[in-house]
């Protein structure tokens, strides 16, 4: 958005503004004023405890779950605290035919397909934010449009596709879709990024001898550093999900299938074992989870930030 | 611009190098999208002009039949029931984000620091938990047995929810999903209007408020406003996103029961995958995707004129 | 052609470049390449793959079979893959139109004609002699046979009957299995206290409910003239639907779903449910799941109206069909003839208490008690409506979803109304 991209880069260079316009507030007002405003902050903070628990509510359910005791998830009243927490539903879990496996390819088709997608869209995101070219309009709109299709409708040409080229019951095609999948995305949020670091920049750099590739690493590729992780992090999430197509072009080699394919059939594996299965989907958020905590605060400010600007 | 201010005089070759970057910076992207998407739904399209079932699919040799599955499905009372529900599951849906989203970044903007690091961080678990895993935690929740969900209706007095079976009503399962999708949506537009409330300068709102205006008015006349663009973008992408809304909804009832939930990529997938009718399926994917172009051709021509302004 | 062509060397020059990334490595000459082990060189090494269906066999009696078929067909290896029946037609469809299908397939006996329709199946007519086809079971041969061509050969047979916990009727003090509606409606409701289900049934469990509805006189749907009309909403299909929500009603089996989902047999198997309605080879999968029960299953026929006559039930089977597409259909023939042949038709009788696909196999029956209860309601067999588009009334979920709405909502008939519409429509549809 132009009107916002044409804004200095305010949320991620000050992620706390409004907290200090609230901290000038207080300390302008008198004593009893500001007692009077903690009163008034009551209700807003009993409305910020209810979303926080509207929104932790089921993962923190879920959690429970999976540490408790067949026994107790059996009983007629809940228990809200795993009170003899158990670690039998993860080995159920792990244990299962083949879970190490899928596991293993989800994480390489992920992988593959964010990485294509990067590699793919960075130019591309380049071109977009830095060059006047004839026809740049029209890939734009190409890439809002692709963000509209339809994937479960493309299941039976893609089908035929992946027949007629030798590429049926092969993790490569299941890499080739989720790039695709990805991409559009992937791009618009690069160019937010990219169109808030000033040009001026790797100009300055070039003054001073760089040459194009080398300002452009040294500069900016430091500055886009977030973009790239937040970006990677949504395209990730989107693979990491998808059954359709992992469900429908994987049909021989069942060595080959993903996770979300063997989560679908949870009921046939663990029948009315609720804790193994939720085990398995705590297993199965893991590595987003992880991703989230190693990338942190500055990617999840990033992600949004360059939103914002997309 | 960079491109141009930096070009010296340099030979002839060099400057229809420098005209040709851009284009094969984007070849990869758009090679890409020929062959993995374009492609793909030219031959979905085209499959929408032919009779094609199972035999077609195993022998190949499909007949044209121009227009008779559009014929066919614009004909069919079903379809019409399933584009209405459609626009019912969507605006019920974006209009519930949109609403709680707006709702959630006003009051984080107005939260102290430590208190708004804890809902953020309750956002982004929310947002960071696969669909999958999400489905299947609120078929849990639900369970007419041992779900937590009765439980908690029952020992709050309403005696009735013992064993109540969620899923086999339709109004019920409707209610659910629409639970399910807001409650994984919310995070990621509310934090992104957040980030947009931030860029607004403080003075703006204080100036408002001295004027005597309510905090209503003041959302209405300052923030909102200024926030419009970023508005619409979310509100699109939340329709997008909304109305193709596939796994969430295959996975807990399969637009059952009784169709309740079937939507448009829903019915598609049914017609094509159980019936083994995919020129219909074809044909009405083809229409989903007029349909949404349609609804979002507003949005579409202001994002061209601004890409206009940025060129 | 030449887009497919373009799109062709598109697709694998991105794969290549993926390769580089460290993903498996598609193999991409294998397209035009030649078929390892096909017809002529029956004895060059092979891999071949057979589906079959879940809970068809156990374990054990499947490992049994590729040992031995190892042992006599050096070279050959068996990869034996266990689908899934949630979404199985798509899947069988993906596999028949691949270049590479899987060479041999169990499929449902009345589903084999929607798949030959296809073409993708191989006419297996000049087999028929070989596999000693004069003698099949005609409820599996018929379905098999389309215009006089013969695409499914017979596999075996098998029909519903009660499984009861002998443990549970002992504490209940039942003595004797029960041999009418009336009889059993009375010991499920003494089975039924405590924290015991006197019986688990699944509220979509249709075949069940239609064997209730033939016995009372009624059908799924009949055919008048050229039309299909629904007959769920005739008395008799009431009848039989009020007959399964008393029955349902004396346990904890969910309203909203069918048997499969949970597999009825993990929740028989936890030792505290006393009937089940099943193949009476489930009980070699609840004993596996849960070994104290070995030897304390029982079996009965489903009880009918009258104690001379045991309960209507539906005739299931499967049948084997090789796909065009298979790359060794001569390898996948001699797989056929070892499954329907007499060695593993007996193995598979005495382990899972099926009727073997050769009526004078039948002997071999004798002597178990799940065998008899299933020859005494065999006798009172009954098939699905005969029409190509029944497929389809099962895809779409209609009885099922009926069947819910009627053990949960107060107006059953008006909802039998509206699915008997649903299914005529759906069965009156030109395909």
């Amino acid at each position: 958005m132009t009107v916002l991209g044409s804004r200095p880069a305010a949320t991620a260079a000050h992620p706390a503004a409004p907290g200090d316009r609230a901290v000038r507030a207080v300390r302008a007002v008198p004593r009893a004023r500001r007692a009077r405003r903690r009163v008034r902050r009551v209700p807003l903070n009993l409305a910020a405890l209810a979303v926080l628990a509207v929104s932790v509510f089921p993962v923190y359910w879920m959690a429970v779950t999976a540490f408790t005791p067949t026994r107790d998830i059996q009983s007629t009243t809940p228990s809200f605290w795993p009170a003899h927490p158990t670690l039998a539903h993860f080995a159920t879990a792990v244990g299962a035919d083949g879970f190490g496996l899928f596991w293993r390819n989800s994480l390489l088709v992920t992988l593959s397909a964010v990485l294509l997608s990067l590699v793919v869209a960075l130019p591309a995101a380049c071109a977009v934010a830095r060059m006047r070219w004839r026809g740049r309009r029209g890939f734009v709109l190409m890439v809002f449009i692709a963000q509209m299709a339809p994937w479960e409708a493309l299941l039976i040409s893609m089908f035929i596709i992946a027949r007629d080229t030798g590429l049926l019951d092969k993790l490569a095609m299941l890499t080739l879709i989720y790039f695709m999948t990805t991409l559009p995305f992937t791009i618009v949020t690069l160019r937010g990024f990219l169109a808030a670091i000033p040009g001026e920049l790797e100009e300055a750099a070039m003054m001073d001898g760089a040459s194009r590739a080398g300002a452009f690493r040294r500069v900016v590729l430091p500055l886009l550093a977030p973009g790239l992780m937040s970006t990677s992090l949504f395209g990730f999430i989107t693979a990491w999900n998808e059954f359709a197509f992992a469900n429908a072009l994987i049909i021989k080699n069942q060595d080959d299938r993903t996770l979300p394919v063997w989560l679908s059939s949870f009921g046939n594996i663990f029948g009315t074992d609720w804790g193994a299965t939720m085990a398995a989907a705590s297993l199965f958020m893991l590595p987003v989870l992880l991703i989230f905590l190693v990338l942190q605060r500055r990617v999840v400010s990033g992600a949004f930030a360059g939103a914002v600007k997309g | 611009m960079s491109l141009t201010s930096v070009t010296q005089p340099v030979p002839a070759a060099a400057r229809r190098l420098a005209r040709a970057w851009p284009y094969i910076l984007v070849a990869p992207a758009v090679a890409g999208t020929c062959f993995l998407l374009l492609y793909p739904l030219l031959r979905s399209v085209v499959i929408s002009f032919q009779h094609f079932r199972t035999g077609e699919l195993i022998r190949g040799g499909a007949a044209f039949v121009g227009l008779e599955n559009y014929r066919q499905v614009l004909g069919d009372a079903e379809f019409w029931t399933v584009v209405r529900r459609t626009f019912v599951w969507t605006a019920v849906n974006v209009a519930l984000i949109m609403l709680i989203s707006t709702l959630v970044a006003l009051m984080i903007a107005r939260l102290g620091p430590r208190m708004r690091l804890a809902v953020m961080s309750g956002l982004v678990l929310t947002w960071a938990t696969p669909v999958l895993a999400a489905t299947t935690i609120f078929q849990w929740m639900f369970q007419s047995r041992l779900g937590v969900v009765n439980w908690l209706l029952v020992r709050v007095g309403l005696d009735g929810f013992q064993g109540h079976t969620w899923f086999a009503d339709g109004t019920s399962t409707f209610a659910i999903l629409v639970m399910l999708v807001v409650w994984q949506s919310v995070p990621f537009a509310a934090i992104t209007l957040y980030a947009g409330l931030t860029t607004i300068p403080a003075e703006l709102d204080e100036a408002a408020r001295i004027d005597g205006a309510g905090p209503f008015q003041v959302f209405r006349d300052v923030t909102f406003p200024i926030l419009r663009p970023l508005f619409g973008l979310i509100t699109s992408l939340e329709v997008i996103w909304v109305f193709k809304c596939f796994a969430q909804i295959w996975a807990i009832s399969g637009g059952g029961p009784d169709g309740a939930t079937t939507t448009l990529p829903i019915y598609a997938f049914q017609i094509a995958q159980s019936l083994h009718k995919y020129d219909l399926g074809s044909a009405i994917s083809t229409l989903t995707v007029l349909i949404l172009i349609v609804a979002l051709i507003a949005h579409m021509r202001r994002m061209l004129r601004h890409e206009g302004e940025v060129a | 052609m030449r887009y497919r062509l373009l799109a062709a060397t598109g697709v694998l020059a991105l794969a290549a470049g993926l390769t580089a990334c460290g993903s498996s490595s598609p193999s991409t000459g294998s397209s035009g390449g030649a078929d390892p082990g096909t017809a002529g060189s029956g004895t060059a090494p092979a891999k071949l793959t057979v589906w079959v269906m879940r809970d068809s066999f156990s374990d054990a009696l499947l490992d049994r079979f590729a040992a031995g078929y190892r042992k006599d067909h050096p070279g050959v290896t068996l990869d034996i893959q266990i689908q899934e029946w949630d979404g199985i037609g798509q899947k069988v469809t993906s596999g028949l139109a691949s270049n590479d299908a899987p060479d041999v397939i169990e499929v449902g006996n009345t589903q084999v004609a929607e798949y030959a329709a296809s073409g993708g199946v191989r006419d297996l007519t000049d087999k028929i002699a070989d596999l000693g086809g004069a003698d099949w079971l005609p409820g599996l041969a018929e379905p098999g046979k389309i215009d006089g061509h013969q695409y499914g050969i017979p596999w075996y047979a098998a029909n519903r009957v009660v499984i009861y916990n002998k443990d549970l009727f002992a504490k209940a003090g039942i003595a004797a299995p029960p041999r009418t509606r009336d009889e059993w409606i009375t010991a499920t409701g003494r089975l039924d206290k405590g924290g015991d289900q006197g019986i688990y049934l699944a509220g979509q469990n249709w075949y069940t409910l239609a064997g209730f509805i033939w016995d009372e006189g009624g059908d799924l749907a009949v055919k008048e003239g050229d039309t299909w009309k629904g007959a769920l909403d005739t008395p008799q299909a009431l009848a039989g639907m009020d007959f399964y929500k008393k029955l349902q009603a004396l346990g904890d089996g969910p309203k909203d779903s069918d048997e499969a989902n949970p597999p009825q047999i993990d929740v028989f198997a936890k030792g505290d449910v006393a009937q089940l309605i099943a193949t009476p080879g489930a009980a070699v999968a609840i004993e596996k799941a849960n070994p104290k029960l070995a030897g304390r299953l029982g079996f009965f026929p489903i009880p009918g109206k009258t104690a001379d006559r045991p309960g209507a039930v539906f005739t299931g089977g499967s049948d084997l069909i090789i796909p065009e597409a298979s790359r060794n259909p001569e390898a996948a023939y001699e797989v056929v003839k070892a499954l329907a042949g007499e060695k593993f038709q007996l193995d598979m009788a005495k382990e899972m208490s099926y009727v073997p696909n050769r009526v004078s196999l039948g002997s071999a029956l004798s002597g178990s008690e799940g065998t008899a209860a299933m020859a005494a309601g065999a006798a009172n067999g009954h098939a699905t409506p005969n029409s190509p588009n029944w497929a389809a009334v099962e895809a779409k979920n209609v009885i099922k979803e009926f069947m819910t709405k009627a053990l949960t909502s107060g107006d059953p008939a008006a909802e039998a109304r509206a699915a008997s519409q649903t299914i005529a429509t759906i069965l009156n549809t030109k395909s």
